[in-house]
């Protein structure tokens, strides 16, 4: 793994986030190019290179966003060991494990970060919040197949995604 | 028989060991003051803001000429010119309609106090640079910072209508929390009936008002506008207008879905109202 590869990666993903994505929102929900690069190390590394590419994923995250300092390295991490700890029994290679895993785990995220939301703020609407998670976890896992695409032809994984 | 103590440099080397430190370095920024971690956010993006602008930059300069080259075909950008020219006299006719029933109700010392204070206030324009990374927030970046006088709490408009107040300041850039945030409360007032309401954000593209009494006749297509009460907002400033009202079994608040006035995901330049 390229620590310089990963660092440009996650330079373009924030710069990508937090301009162009704006422009394909459907509604409120915007696709999280950030949690596929979760999902993508989380399948690709260790667990301690994991743990870190995820923790610096999270605080990128934190950094362009409005949100509580330090809240979605914690959830990366977690997530990231969860999806680390169970890719012994998953077909990793195969793009419909990839889609299903982004899209539950995307979903979990979601609802944790709501219930971040909702302690800390009390104004969502739990049919609105439904549909947000539904529709982000959905647009995150619906662009799976071209971001893995460009993150194996950027990142050696040869060995990692046997055929 | 001796062991030895395992060294910092063996113990990060685990893996259970690293993840133990970050989470620990995670909630130890989740647990700074609000002013000490905005401060490390600010100062650790500023790099990245000339990158923003520049991609931002590229992505409204391609739209737009996608833009004239469909308007070749239907006139779609004159249409897009004078239908944000109506929304501009539209939110001005509002901001005047709210200004003569003032002075109707006699109350012109309050109004000339306001005008007063309104006068003193300084435009600066400013471009929007990024959006919030995340679903459930809603903020703006915009190339107006400290350097150019704002401050933090400075109201932000668009087409003469209200959509934020700046929360985080750096030299060049500042960030700007939409009415649409869910931690957004903004002190409001219905224009026809008078009725006092707090329009709060909720993550989506609408706002829902709180407090408004199950008696409160409102109905869709009512305009609010902020309210001088707190001192905070410009009074008059046009926010959303209503689009559902429900009055459910025993509650004792009405429940009112209001519709920004500015579309804010189709806007690229705003005004930082300083005080």
């Amino acid at each position: 793994m390229r620590w310089f590869t990963f660092f440009c990666i996650l330079l373009g993903i924030s710069l990508f986030q937090s301009t162009l994505m704006n422009w394909i929102n459907i509604g409120s929900a915007a696709p999280d190019l950030y949690f596929p690069l979760v999902i993508f190390y989380s399948f690709l590394a260790d667990i301690k290179r994991n743990t870190i590419t995820n923790w610096f994923v999270g605080m990128s995250k934190d950094l362009f966003s409005e949100g509580s300092f330090g809240i979605n390295a914690v959830f990366f991490v977690a997530m990231g060991f969860f999806v680390w700890s169970i890719r012994g029994v998953l077909f990793r290679g195969h793009l419909v494990t990839q889609v299903l895993v982004t899209f539950i785990f995307s979903c979990i995220y979601n609802i944790l970060y709501a219930v971040h939301a909702t302690l800390s703020f009390h104004s969502l609407g739990l049919s609105a919040t439904i549909w947000t998670i539904f529709t982000c976890s959905l647009y995150t896992a619906m662009i799976v197949p071209v971001l893995f695409w460009i993150f194996s032809k950027l990142q050696p994984v040869q060995e990692v995604f046997p055929r | 028989m001796r062991t030895s103590t395992p060294s910092f440099s063996d113990l990060i080397k685990t893996p259970i060991a690293a993840i133990i430190i970050l989470l620990a370095i995670s909630l130890s920024f989740l647990f700074l003051p609000p002013k000490l971690s905005n401060r490390i956010k600010m100062t650790c993006v500023v790099p990245m803001r000339p990158l923003q602008w520049a991609t931002c930059f590229c992505s409204n300069s391609a739209n737009n000429f996608l833009d004239k080259v469909f308007s070749g075909w239907r006139n779609a950008h004159v249409k897009k010119q004078l239908e944000e020219q109506v929304s501009q006299f539209k939110n001005k006719i509002l901001e005047q309609q709210d200004t003569i029933y003032k002075l109707q109700s006699k109350l012109y010392t309050i109004s000339k106090f306001q005008a007063e204070n309104k006068s003193k206030t300084k435009p600066i324009p400013a471009d929007i640079i990024g959006y919030d990374s995340l679903a459930f927030r809603k903020s703006i970046t915009i190339n107006a910072g400290s350097n150019h006088g704002v401050k933090p709490n400075d109201v932000v408009v668009s087409n003469n209508a209200l959509i934020g107040k700046v929360v985080l300041v750096s030299g060049g850039s500042c960030v700007v929390q939409l009415i649409t945030d869910p931690a957004s409360r903004i002190p409001g007032r219905v224009l026809q009936t008078r009725e006092q309401v707090i329009v709060e954000g909720n993550a989506t593209g609408f706002c829902q008002l709180k407090y408004v009494p199950r008696w409160a006749k409102l109905k869709k297509g009512d305009d609010i506008v902020s309210s001088d009460i707190g001192g905070f907002y410009p009074p008059s400033l046009p926010i959303a207008t209503v689009v559902e009202t429900e009055v459910k079994g025993g509650d004792l608040f009405q429940s009112v879905k209001v519709l920004p006035r500015v579309n804010i995901s189709k806007i690229e330049h705003v005004l930082v109202l300083t005080k």
